[in-house]
């Protein structure tokens, strides 16, 4: 619980910082007068911002110095663009420590939103590995722990529900991917108290609106989106495409922002997790976390235009 | 274990091209002079398959398990384990094929040379060709950095290859190809899963 005072107090003074520093710098400020789009996790009506940053392959990079300070670039150039929720997992290779590299470098490790997953088939191994990624953070405590995959769901449950009554950690996910095991999850998701489920969605694979997101919604449980752009490949069939004309009036100004505000604007989508190697595209990614989102019509014709042109 | 079936070898490819290649000129750059001595390796090879002098079958088996050694625990479990959650099974399946070689060619002393055989020959000469003399060069030829270039002995495919080549060469007992077959087939996967 002190832990939670603590980070209670020290949002409110970064809140108060990020206003001292948006009456001091004015191009800071004209960032951030734009509003932020956030979404609430239902089980607190916390809110976070609906552009989160993965890590899975991207921040994997060993200890190559190289790699290192440019992950640390993107993850700077994430949280100063207003990102909160960063998600890894021990299957990520070195993700984890190069996430703790980050975090230091920039010195950012209280104004995120920590996710990270247990990955194990021997669930008493859980609390230790859990125990591994948070020192490879180097943060307090995570906000968020998810069970991966499914892996050992029933035990590593058991151990997060126990966790966030000790206030280790503060909400309790379980994540999959590629469109896989959709039946068991939404078993889990009917049976199990959860506060943040995570799964794959994008604008072409939409099998989840049929009934894992309406479930999500009727349960109240926060939904975090992986593989928004398959893994790049969306991307690379739109990339030569002509964005629609009409794409200004949802402020999207490429693809990946059209990509993005698609998925976050489905009224049971908390935030996606797009990973990236590149400043650059970290930047673009974030813009879509502003301006407005499209409504049920124009999602519509989202989906008609792009499933007209790839 | 069950969940274990619902992931695909491709799942396991969590990292880039870049980082991959990063961890071989990191490594280079951290083994250097050794690339000398695999050089002095390789320049044996063809010298005991030119001449055959006595205990050639001996002495290139030896090389071999050294190589195979060494890549398992220089390159694959301290560098490439860092990026690649089961790369420590990558260097258990090395050493255990280092001993494979050890047991048949230095203990049991079975390689003799065998060119009774031509198109064995054939193939046997042009995998060693490609990894001693090619494989180097793939970096630079792919528009990579020269540093990242992978070398016989030190770097995983090119010494699989090249031990391919050398059981074509001697008479080798079937159950040593296992082990570089299932490289090649995971070595394949891995190139192609990165893209």
């Amino acid at each position: 619980m002190k832990n939670q005072y603590n980070r209670t107090r020290r949002r409110l003074l970064q809140g108060m910082a990020l206003a001292v520093s948006g009456l001091i710098v004015p191009g800071f400020a004209q960032a951030r007068t734009r509003a932020l789009i956030t979404k609430p996790i239902p089980s607190t009506n916390e809110k976070i911002p609906v552009i989160g940053l993965g890590s899975s392959r991207t921040f994997n990079v060993g200890n190559d110095p190289l790699g290192l300070n440019n992950v640390a670039e993107v993850m700077r150039h994430f949280i100063n663009a207003g990102g909160k929720l960063i998600d890894s997992s021990p299957m990520y290779g070195s993700s984890q420590p190069a996430i703790g590299y980050g975090l230091k470098k920039t010195g950012k490790a209280n104004d995120i939103f920590s996710a990270d997953k247990v990955w194990s088939w021997n669930s008493d191994l859980g609390p230790e590995q859990m125990e591994q990624s948070r020192q490879y953070w180097g943060v307090d405590s995570f906000d968020l722990m998810q069970v991966h995959n499914l892996v050992e769901w029933k035990d590593h449950l058991k151990t997060l529900s126990r966790m966030k009554q000790q206030g280790k950690i503060r909400y309790v996910g379980i994540t999959t991917s590629h469109g896989r095991r959709h039946d068991e999850l939404e078993d889990i998701m009917k049976t199990q108290a959860l506060d943040f489920v995570q799964f794959s969605y994008n604008i072409i694979n939409r099998e989840v609106e049929q009934r894992l997101l309406p479930l999500a919604k009727q349960r109240g449980i926060a939904v975090i989106i992986n593989r928004p752009f398959q893994r790049g490949d969306l991307i690379d069939k739109l990339k030569d495409k002509p964005l629609p004309g009409w794409a200004s009036t949802i402020e999207c100004k490429n693809w990946p922002q059209y990509l993005l505000k698609f998925i976050v604007s489905h009224p049971a989508v908390t935030c996606t997790i797009p990973a990236t190697t590149q400043v650059e595209h970290v930047k673009e990614n974030m813009m879509a976390c502003f301006g407005s989102l499209p409504d049920t019509a124009m999602r519509m014709r989202m989906i008609d235009y792009v499933e007209k042109i790839i | 274990m069950g969940d274990l079936a619902s992931y695909r070898l491709s799942d396991f490819i969590l990292f880039s091209q870049t980082a991959y290649y990063r961890q071989f000129e990191l490594y280079n750059q951290s083994i250097w002079p050794l690339h000398c001595v695999a050089i002095l390796f390789a320049l044996m090879i063809f010298y005991a398959l030119w001449k055959n002098p006595v205990g050639a079958g001996r002495s290139v088996a030896l090389l071999f398990v050294v190589s195979w050694v060494w890549v398992a625990w220089a390159f694959l479990y301290q560098r490439f384990y860092q990026i690649h959650v089961v790369a420590d099974w990558y260097a258990f399946g090395f050493i255990l094929q280092a001993g494979l070689i050890a047991w048949y060619g230095v203990i049991k002393n079975r390689f003799t040379l065998s060119v009774e055989s031509r198109p064995k020959v054939k193939i046997g000469s042009g995998l060693l060709f490609i990894a001693l003399v090619v494989y180097p060069f793939i970096a630079v030829i792919s528009g990579r950095s020269w540093m990242q270039f992978e070398m016989f002995s030190l770097a995983p495919d090119p010494t699989v290859l090249a031990t391919l080549a050398m059981l074509l060469f001697y008479k080798a007992s079937i159950i040593l190809y296992v082990i570089p077959s299932i490289w090649i087939l995971l070595s394949v996967i891995t190139l192609f899963g990165m893209q």
